[in-house]
This record gives C-alpha cells, structure tokens and sequence, in this order.
C-alpha cells in the first residue's frame, strides 16, 4: 500500500483517508477551529459590501445594524466620480471621484510591465546562479540576497531623485522601473526551482547538441511554468497594492494609479473624517480586478505552490 | 502604502532549506563543463545585476553616506561626520521607538507563525480543499492601507461593529486602537490578519514535501495526531519554517502603513514604531541625515536578526533525507 | 559620480527604448499654463469657476489645477520641490509656512500689491516672512463654534440664547461646565448635574472630543487656553520660545481634560482620527455638543437626522471669548516655471471678484468681507445661521480671535507636543510635564 505513494500532491487521497474513518472529537474540533478562522478571514469583507452600501450620513446612528444603512449605491457612485459633486456633497461624501478607467489601465499597465520584465530578468539570472559556471558566482549571489534586508525606505528617495534625472517622473515607466529588473526575492525563488530541477535534463538536451541559451528558453522556462505562474500573480498582487512610490512618481491622472487614487479618495475632506460609504465601494471597486484574478488562477497557485516546496 | 511592507515581504521563500547555498558538486562535474559560462553568464545577469546596481546598492550605499550628513533635501547635503549618530544614542524617542517595534515583531510574528502552522496543518491534516486555501489567502490581496482602514472602521470604540458586537455580548468596550496597551497588540494583530494566510500556504507547501508514508507508518504504530505533529511534522518543516521567519522577521521590523493609517503613532507614541518615526523625521521634519543613520541602525538590526535567526535554526540544514 | 554617469547612461538607453511615453510631460504646463494645487475636494468647483473668470481675463493663459488628499499634500509637495515638479502656485497653510519659507522655495509676492486692509483682519500679516517680504496672498479664514444637538438641549432646557452666553473659569468651570453637565446622560437617564450621576457609564456625553489637540487645540482646547488670555509664543508672529510651561496654560489644560474624569467630555477612546471624529460622535447620538470648525458646517448640516445649531465659545476669565481664526494663503513657489502667470493668478485668487464668487458656494469663508458677506448669503439660503462664526470676528469688544503660533520648526513642535497632550488625556500623565516638553521645543527653537 505504501508502494503507491505518489509524490504528495494536495490532491493526494491518502493523507485524507485515513483520517475519515473516526470522527473525533478533536476532528470535531478542528472543524470548528477552520470554520472559525475563515468566519475571521472573510466577516471584513462582508462588512467593507455593507458600509459600502449604506447612505453616509446615516452611518454613524447605526453602527451595529447588520445590513446596509438605508441603502444606495451612491457610495459606488462616487467612487467611480457618476456623482456630481453637488450630490456628493449633499450625501456627505468626497466630491471627487475616481476616473476608474484611466487609473484601472495604468495599473493594469505598470503592473503588467512589472511581473513580465522582473520574472524574465530574474529567470535569466535565476538560471546564471543555478546552471552556469562563472567565478564569484555565490559571492555575488550573497550580495543579491543580502539586498533583501535593505528597508523599503532607504532607496525610496535615491530612486526618485534618479527617476527624476530621468525624466520619467509623473510617467508610468517611472513608477515600474525601479521593480522591473528584479528583485532579490524572485532571483532566490526561482533559482531554488532551477536548482532542483535534475541535471540529467539539462545534460541531455546539452547531447542534442542544444546551446545552453535554448537550454533556457526551450527547456528550463516551460519547466518553470507553473512557479512561474505563481511567483507572478504574487508579484502582480504587489506591484498592484504598492502604494507609497507610485504616490511619489505620479502627479497627474495620466500616471495615477488605483491605490493612489484610493488614497487621495480617502483623505478628501481633510477634517470631517472619512466619506465611509464612498471609501469602502472604491475599496471594493480597487481590489475586484485582484479578486478576479485571483478567483482565475487561486486554484493553479494554491495547488502549485507545494511544487516548488523544498525538495 | 509599501514604504515598506509589514509582516511578511512581498517575497515569497518557498524555495527554500539550502537558502544560500549552492548544490554541493565535486570538481569532476565542474571540469566537465570545462571553463565555466562567464560570457553567457554575464549576458544573463546584466538586467538583473543593473537593477540591483542601480535600484538597491547604489541607494543604500548612498543612504549611509547621507547618514553623516546633515541633509534637508532641498540644499546640498553637509558632512557631519557622526553627529547624527550621537544624537541617536542620545534620542529617547529612538530607543522607544525601537522598543515598540519589538514588542510589534515579538507578537506579530509570534502569533502569525503559530496560526499560520495551525492553518497549514489543518490543510493538510484536516481537509485538501483548494477553495478553503483560496479563502484563507484573500486578505492578502489587500493593500495594507485598505486592510488598516477597513480594521479602523471595524475596530473603532463607538462605531466599529468590532465593539458593537462586544457591547452586544455585555463586555465593556475595548478602545483596540486608542488605548496604550492595546494599540500595539492590535496593529499586530491586524497585520497577522492579512498576512496568515500567506505564511500558512508557505509552511504548506513545506508540508507538502513531507511523504506520506511517515504519517501512515505512525499511524500503524497507533500515534495521534497531536503527537505526530511533534514528532514528525515540526522537525521536517524546519527548514522551510527558518526561511518563512527571516523573511517575515524582515518585513515585519518594517511595519508602517498600517499605523500611519490606523493610529499615527499614537496614543502618545504607543504605536510609534521605527519605520514610522523615520519617516517621520524625514518627510515631516525633512531631517533626512538623522533619518538615514536611523534607517542604518534598522539595516544593521536586521542583518544581525537574519544572521542570528539563520545560525540558530540551522536553515541551511535539512532533517529530510 | 562615476556611478552617476553610469546610470544616466544606461537610463538614457531605456529611455530610448521606450520612447515616446518619456515625454509624458511633468506637470504637464505648456507655456501659457499655471499649475495649481489644492487638497480639499468640496472647494474645487469654486475654484474651477475662479480659474475660468481668470482665463476669460487672461486670454492665453489656463489654469490647471491638481487637487490632492490632505495626508499625502504635503509629501507629495516636498518630493515635488526635490523633483523640480512643483506647481506654479499652491494653497498655503500656516503651520508649514515656516517650514517652506526656511527651505527657501517660495516667492515674494510684495510686487502683488496685497493690501492688508482689502481682508479681513490679521489674515494678511501672517504672511510676511521674518525676512520682511509676503509669501502668501489671503484666501480664506475659518473660525470655531460650538455646534450642538438641538433635540437634546431643547430636552435638557438650554435655549440658543442661553448657549451664546455661556461663561467659564478653570476653577468651578462657570455657566459652561453645568451646561454640558446638565446635557451629560448615563445609562439610567440621569443627568450630568444629579445625585447618583455614574460617570463611568454615560450614554451621551456634554461635549465631543476632538482629540488631544497636538500642539494647537485649534477645536479642543484653543477656545479655552486663550479666553484665559494664554498666548502659544512670546510674539504674536515668529516668537523664539512657546509657553507651555506657563502656570495659566497648564491649569487650563487640567481643567478641560478634567472634564473627562468626570463624565462630561467623551474619553479620549472615543476619538479615532477618520473614524469617529466629534462630527460623528454629535451625529450618532453619543454627545450633545461638539466645538469645530467653520469648515464643518455643511458636513453638521447635512447629517441626516440630526437638527443642528451653532453658539458661540463661552467666554473665559479675560472676559472675552476667543477662537482660533485661521487663513490660508496661496502661495507661489521660486522656481515656478511661469512665475508672471502665477503671479497674475494669485492675484486674481485673492481678488474681490475671485472671493465673492468663491464665496457663493458657501463653503468657506473667503478673506475679502465681500467674499465673506457672499459666503453667509450663500449659508443662509441653504437655511445655516453662521453667525457663530462671523460674529467673533466683527465684535472685537467681545471676543478675541488668534491665529496658529507662527514660528520655525513648527513640524517639530507638533511631532513633541502631539504624544505628549496624548499622554495627558489618554494617560492621564499630569500636566506639569508639559514643562518638559516646552523645554525640549525652546531648545530646539533656539539653535
């Protein structure tokens, strides 16, 4: 029976079964704690749908209602700027909206532009550091992982005044440009798979008379395709929430994108405190195109996730 | 607002147990290849090498040169040698600023990890379903700003649901974000919230390697599960639990976002955590020499934890075969 | 510098690489265009208005304005002095006056021929540097009432004329302090100023908080300190040392945090910046009453459900009443790349003809008193009575108005006094070591 064993995929029967037999107490239990936690995950999220459904003004005389304070959909209305600002004002709310669009594009734009070029440029160094032969290959691998521990602010106004030499402040190259290349965490990932994928492979592609460049291209990317996969979506979710350094390179609506768009959103109205409803549906309304992609490939992440688990 | 990502860093350390290390290869295999890939190596690694050069290195070098600066970005930068490190060692607010950042990491990364450990083996152990790992990762497609102020909104003493609920049940409210005690606490908290799930999917797919066929040996010889958690689970998921700290040790020393939005440093610098006073000081007071000695000490505090971190749970080794 | 040339080197090939975008232009001004920042949305449409008279008088010349949160203004401004991304002209704030004004990054307007007198008083002289020249041309004021819950006064018996005649003292706190007892309900409906009172379970306090106040308590504690005849510095403008040591400031202090051991003001918990200011705690039924600014009316006013009123601050032991009257300016930066455009709309900013029109939208106060007269024409169609507001300013013989504490270092005085008036609300730590703090702020004042 345990000659079967196939190499453990989550989809695995056999780490479940033998537990079905007797449901215990202590399985009880473990129900009860999942439940729990997924019950903790996912409440904010229904609240965020309830706020964002309720009249502002009216918000703050029900704080504990369960469903939305005598509903509208205002709230969306102003996040996606359908509200004059007249209305807005008038429902309590920050009167300028998100030209949702324009800044849905460019963060489409700059993030794209940062998953594609920084996976590519770390797979390609990835594979210098796993497979090829070259002096001082581990030192200046150290020094690429020693990067990880710089904190986020020390190069966050050097790159911007070298943006600014540049010339690409207030563009979208600016903000995807310090990210593209790589970074040190994607270099490390990557360069553990490559690292554990069997030389035999390689050695007999290399006996087809295969240079090691088309090793790359041919054998080792298509191989790599699913911690690819998830090493980008992970990336595209980050480059997507960031939000401090594209507030720094953009300036007007061409370069905007959602999270900063988000935040100006949020701190409209300077002293009367947040437009709640208008904040939560902008809130919701910045984090569906994550929800969609993620809904997309959760299940190719979560499952491949364990492919890359160290061998 | 990444200025610096809290809790774990957007990094994922999946990879793995030989972390620096290379695969050990005997100088057979090397005179195999013959002398060695620098050409194509070199082609290979220039993107990647010139963002690191330009993006990373160079800021930080230039970063601990204007740590001996006196520098308020607007004129040039004065040398002032190692005043504004003087004036560190002299700077209460400094040292309780770092003070508060390790209670931060103690319970952020103390609780995250137990949870995270938990949620993962209940995944593994308890069910395999793909849509509950999929629910527990959705906080984390969050920015941390809409995480600190949707928990803003939730937690607030008279208008959070949070409270409501609590007030409900016949408790005292709990001011969660404007009490000394429980701001820091909660902060944490709400950063274990987003980032959980990620850690869990990481020690998973540690969990993941593990065969099977340990579990099922166990099982014969009539182990609970409690104890095969102890007894094979930890030791096995070591190597994979050393890297997922260090990296979460990193991202969550640097803590902002979160307290920028949800308390501001305060009540009276309760939350004032390192990250946010350089900030500070920084853009607020546009002390950007201070700031940068400031951010060096938080440099040299992380290498040390990640060195120390790195010898004491043996990363490098793995207990697996 | 060799690194440098490196980079620039190899920026310039990615540059090339993908052309085109690179130009995307920084601020995006042509040659006959002015780049203006603000930061608060509901005043935009006034200002769009103001932009398109100027542009009919300025042919040639438009106005693009960028509006931007309030918490990511002033970041967003510095990195832009540092990127030589700054707009042409910017909507000023006195708290970072100094600040601008000691980086060296704006210019004089003494040629604009701003005359004081044109506005309203002290809104102008706030402006001029200690180098003697004007920084900022007069754009609005605001000043602070006391707005309250019509429902729950009328309940508890106080009238408005009652409410505008409130007087009080640090020792027994006078006609003001029974107020907001006599508004203060526990859970059992009994009133603030009745025996068996339970402090520690009130359903709705006297009086909102606001906060700590950080180092101004321009809605908290500013009302109080200066009827008391407190000033912040030693000058009026650019004084060399604050006063938060001073005996009168700190029993001020003691008394109106006091008011929170004994159940009439709402604990500092109950405050959260965004979440639940005063507004909110007025709006959800929490407190009766709440001071805040002129800047808050409509926001008072338009919360369903609540039937709202303003009164005066109480008068204090100067015998006047006081409040704090702020102004902003507008302000053009040095190396505007169209100074004269920016220059002429400044101009035109602080025009009669720009304010009055400003002031039609009835949201602010604009500094002309015409501009100002349109604004409380515009209030009383929408049915406001903002004589709260207006009336400190007009009756000098009764109350007194006082503007932000004007100094260098400002960024730092707050980022000291902010944790340390937290302390003492939300810590109860005493107010003598407020003396401390004062001491650490001179020092630094004095370098």
């Amino acid at each position: 029976m345990a000659a079967v064993t196939a190499p453990p995929t989550r989809t695995s029967p056999v780490s479940v079964r033998p537990l079905r037999r007797r449901p215990s107490v202590g399985r009880v239990a473990a129900w009860v704690v999942m439940a729990a936690i997924v019950l903790v995950t996912l409440l904010p999220f229904y609240w965020i749908l309830r706020t964002a459904l309720s009249s502002n003004t009216a918000l703050a005389a029900h704080p504990g209602d369960p469903l939305p304070v005598d509903f509208t959909t205002g709230g969306f209305e102003r996040a996606l700027g359908l509200q004059s600002t007249k209305e807005a004002i008038a429902q309590g709310g920050a009167a300028g909206g998100l030209k949702f669009w324009r800044y849905l594009i460019n963060s489409v734009v700059v993030s794209t532009l940062i998953t594609v070029c920084q996976i590519f440029c770390s797979a390609m160094a990835a594979y210098a550091f796993a497979r090829l032969r070259w002096r001082g290959r581990d030192k200046v691998f150290g020094l690429f992982l020693a990067g990880l521990m710089v904190p986020t602010i020390f190069t966050l106004l050097p790159n911007f005044v070298l943006i600014k030499q540049l010339g690409l402040i207030d563009n979208l190259l600016g903000i995807a440009l310090p990210t593209m290349f790589m970074t040190p965490f994607a270099v490390f990932f990557l360069r553990q798979f490559f690292m554990n994928v069997p030389r035999e492979v390689e050695e007999a592609a290399l006996l087809d008379g295969a240079g090691k460049v088309r090793i790359f291209f041919r054998v080792m990317l298509p191989m790599a395709s699913t911690p690819i996969l998830t090493l980008g979506v992970l990336t595209y979710i980050t480059s997507w929430n960031d939000y401090f350094w594209p507030l720094m390179v953009s300036y007007s609506d061409s370069s905007r994108v959602l999270t900063v768009a988000l935040a100006i959103f949020r701190a409209q109205t300077p002293q009367t405190g947040y437009d709640w409803s208008g904040l939560m549906a902008a809130t919701l309304i910045a984090a569906l195109p994550m929800l969609l992609l993620f809904g997309v490939f959760a299940r190719r992440i979560v499952s491949t996730i364990s492919f890359t688990g160290v061998k | 607002m990444t200025i610096a990502s809290s809790s774990p860093p957007s990094r994922l350390p999946v990879g793995g147990a030989e972390g620096a290390r290379t695969t050990p290869r005997t100088r057979a295999a090397k005179a195999r290849e013959g002398g060695g890939d620098g050409r194509l190596a070199a082609v290979f690694l220039a993107p990647a090498l010139l963002g690191f050069l330009v993006f990373l290195l160079w800021p930080t070098l230039r970063g601990i040169y204007l740590s001996f600066t006196r520098f308020n970005l607007l004129t040039p930068a004065q040398w002032v040698g190692l005043d504004n490190y003087d004036r560190m060692v002299h700077d209460p607010i400094f040292w309780d600023s770092l003070r508060v950042t390790v209670v931060y990491v103690v319970i952020n990364i103390g609780v995250q990890t137990v949870s995270a450990l938990a949620i993962a083996v209940l995944l593994q152990r308890l069910t395999q379903s793909a849509v509950l790992r999929g629910i527990v990762l959705t906080p984390y497609l969050m920015s941390n700003v809409v995480a600190g102020i949707v928990w803003l909104w939730v937690l607030d003493t008279q208008l959070g649901i949070g409270n409501e609920i609590i007030a409900g049940l016949g408790f005292d409210r709990i001011p969660f974000l404007n009490d000394e005690t429980w701001a820091i606490p909660t902060i944490a908290l709400i950063n274990v919230w987003r980032h959980v799930g990620y850690t869990a999917l990481l020690l998973f797919a540690g969990l993941q390697a593990i065969p099977n066929d340990m579990y099922e040996a166990a099982k014969v010889d009539g182990a609970s599960e409690w104890r095969m958690f102890w007894r094979i689970t930890l030791p096995l998921l070591r190597p994979v639990l050393a890297v997922v700290l260090i990296m979460t040790v990193i991202g969550s020393f640097q803590v902002f976002d979160t307290v920028a939005v949800a308390t501001n440093g305060g009540p009276a610098n309760a939350t004032n955590v390192l990250q946010f006073y350089i900030y500070g000081s920084a853009f607020g007071r546009f002390q950007f020499g201070y700031a940068s000695a400031m951010s060096v000490a938080l440099l040299v505090v992380l290498s040390a934890i990640t060195v120390l971190q790195y010898r004491i749970t043996r990363a490098g080794q793995t207990d697996l075969g | 510098m060799r690194i440098r040339t490196v980079v620039a080197l190899t920026g310039a090939l990615t540059l090339s690489l993908v052309s085109g975008c690179a130009q995307g232009g920084a601020a995006g001004s042509g040659a006959g265009s002015v780049t203006y920042w603000l930061w608060d949305a509901n005043q935009l449409p006034a200002y769009q208005a103001c932009a398109q008279g100027f542009e009919r008088e300025n042919p040639g010349l438009d106005v693009k304005i960028t509006q931007m949160g309030w918490a990511d203004y002033w970041t967003k401004l510095t990195a832009s002095f540092i990127a030589g991304t700054q707009p042409d002209v910017f909507t000023d704030h006195i708290q970072k006056f100094g600040q601008f004004a000691d980086l060296d990054v704006l210019e004089p307007l003494d040629d604009l021929g701003i005359d004081d007198s044109a506005y309203q008083a002290g809104l102008g002289a706030n402006w001029i540097g200690q180098d003697g020249h004007r920084y900022g041309a007069p754009k609005d004021w605001d000043t602070v009432a006391l707005f309250y819950n019509k429902k729950l006064t009328e309940a508890a018996g106080l009238t408005a004329d009652r409410l505008n005649s409130l007087s009080w003292n640090p020792k027994g706190g006078g006609t003001f302090e029974k107020a907001i007892a006599h508004l203060t309900v526990d859970r059992d409906g009994r009133r603030g100023d009745e025996p068996g009172f339970d402090k520690n379970h009130v359903k709705v306090y006297g009086l909102a908080t606001g906060g700590a106040g950080d180092s101004d308590g321009q809605t908290t504690w500013s009302p109080f300190t200066a009827s008391a005849g407190w000033n912040y510095t030693d000058k009026a403008r650019w004084g060399d040392s604050y006063a938060y040591d001073s005996k009168t400031f700190q029993s001020v202090i003691d008394w109106y945090f006091g008011l929170a051991k004994k159940g009439y003001l709402a604990p500092y918990t109950d405050y959260t910046d965004g979440a639940n200011p005063a507004n909110a705690q007025v709006a959800s039924g929490r407190a009766a009453t709440a001071f805040d600014g002129a800047w808050m009316i409509s926001t008072y006013y338009g919360t369903k459900g609540l039937d709202v009123g303003t009164a005066v601050t109480p008068t204090g032991p100067s015998g006047k009443r006081a409040t704090m009257m702020n102004g902003l300016a507008d302000s053009v930066t040095k190396n505007a790349r169209n100074k004269e455009g920016a220059k002429k709309w400044v101009k035109y900013l602080a025009s009669d003809e720009c304010q009055k029109t400003v002031g039609g939208y009835g949201i602010v106060f604009p500094a002309t008193p015409d501009g100002t007269a349109a604004a409380v024409a515009a209030y009383r169609k929408k049915g406001i009575d903002v004589s709260a507001f207006t009336e400190p300013v007009t009756d000098k013989r009764h109350a007194r108005t006082f503007s932000f504490p004007v100094t260098d270092y400002a960024a730092d005085v707050y980022a000291l006094m902010r944790p340390a008036m937290q302390d003492v609300f939300a810590n109860g730590a005493p107010v003598s070591g407020l003396t401390k703090t004062n001491d650490q702020i001179n020092f630094i004042l004095g370098q």
